[in-house]
């Protein structure tokens, strides 16, 4: 699997998204490389609709070579083994976070964890600040609110340094 | 001493009765004149042939004023002696009962002496005991002073910080902003970028 993910698609659900929707476009190669060899004059039923996502790849894949229902699969059962194996990753900020940001820490993720992470984002007002990244069991709470907590005991003394 | 006392008064009274025993045998002397064992006179001269008896009577009266100035003599010697030793006796006895009450009260005042050094030890054991009892329990009081100040303060400390902790709480997460936190959460991001890393590399990545 030499497959590398394009830096547009970065949390799993972006991935079943472009895999279902590359599904639903070879069921209807197939459909249509059927009905050509059955009768080459009959008109070719529409195409699907498909997300900006999907029509890239495929688009990609067709200026490297031909569109075929091989390719298609291939690409299809090379995005599945990515979608198993790849390390996913779950950040949590204080905010909703803007896609700038998103996209620079799926960028480092990818550039620094694995090139094939998956980053998924949400956020939680409670942390007050900073961020939690949760991989698999683990969770790194690098937030706010952790660490003010953790640094409970030492507003005293700070306290009567003022 | 009260031996001594005691064989000197027998001594004395030994005297005194010796003394005594003597003028009764003059008296009785006197006045029971012993009779003279009769011996048989002279047979042929005898004293009333050589005296005549008014010399004889001279001689009787002369012989009886003179006992009687003897008698009288002893008498009053044995009276001056008797006051004598009697006065001796009386300064005697009352040295003896000065120097008993003497020694008496020499002792009295050396056993309230002792029993007032006793005293006096036992009272300086009992006030350095009370001192020390004293002093321990101003140090069991100081310490449990010093904790309970350190629980005051340790609680005061507490909600202190649980005070600051809330209002932080509650006052940051109505104002955050991402946007100025963006460098320093990449600069956490690579701060901890080596446990990051090595966190997905150990761990398998089973799909959720």
């Amino acid at each position: 699997m030499s497959l590398t993910l394009p830096n547009n698609i970065w949390s799993p659900e972006d991935l079943k998204e472009l895999i279902g929707d590359l599904k639903q476009y070879a069921k209807w190669l197939a459909g249509y490389s059927i009905k050509q060899r059955v009768s080459s004059s009959s008109q070719p039923a529409e195409p699907p609709t498909l997300s900006p996502l999907a029509v890239s790849i495929l688009h990609d894949l067709h200026e490297r070579h031909a569109l075929t229902q091989a390719s298609v699969d291939k690409l299809i059962a090379d995005l599945e083994a990515v979608e198993v194996v790849a390390p996913r990753l779950h950040f949590t900020f204080a905010a909703a976070p803007s896609n700038g940001l998103k996209k620079e820490f799926v960028r480092w993720c990818r550039d620094n964890v694995s090139h094939d992470a998956l980053v998924s984002f949400s956020f939680n007002a409670t942390i007050l600040g900073g961020m939690v990244v949760r991989h698999g069991s683990h969770i790194f709470d690098w937030s706010f609110r952790r660490q003010i907590l953790a640094n409970r005991a030492k507003f005293p003394e700070v306290l009567r340094r003022v | 001493m009260a031996t001594i006392l005691q064989i000197f008064l027998i001594v004395d009274v030994f005297f005194v009765g010796v003394l005594a025993t003597i003028a009764l045998q003059h008296a009785i002397a006197h006045f029971r004149p012993r009779k003279q064992p009769e011996t048989p006179p002279p047979a042929a001269v005898t004293a009333k042939d050589y005296v005549p008896p008014m010399m004889r009577e001279r001689l009787a009266k002369e012989s009886e004023a003179k006992f009687q100035d003897a008698l009288t003599h002893s008498a009053a010697e044995l009276q001056n002696t008797l006051g004598a030793t009697a006065g001796q006796l009386d300064q005697l006895l009352k040295q003896l009962g000065a120097e008993i009450v003497g020694n008496e009260l020499e002792r009295y005042r050396a056993d309230l002496a002792q029993l007032r050094t006793q005293a006096q030890t036992d009272m300086g054991a009992i006030r350095t005991e009370v001192e020390a009892h004293k002093t321990e329990l101003e140090a069991q009081l100081q310490q449990e002073l010093t904790a309970e100040k350190q629980r005051l303060i340790q609680q005061l400390d507490t909600k202190l910080a649980d005070a600051v902790s809330s209002f932080l709480i509650e006052t940051l997460q109505h104002n955050i902003d991402l946007g100025a936190q963006e460098a320093y959460l990449k600069s956490m991001l690579e701060e901890h970028k080596a446990d990051f890393v090595k966190e997905v590399a150990d761990e398998p990545h089973p799909a959720e």
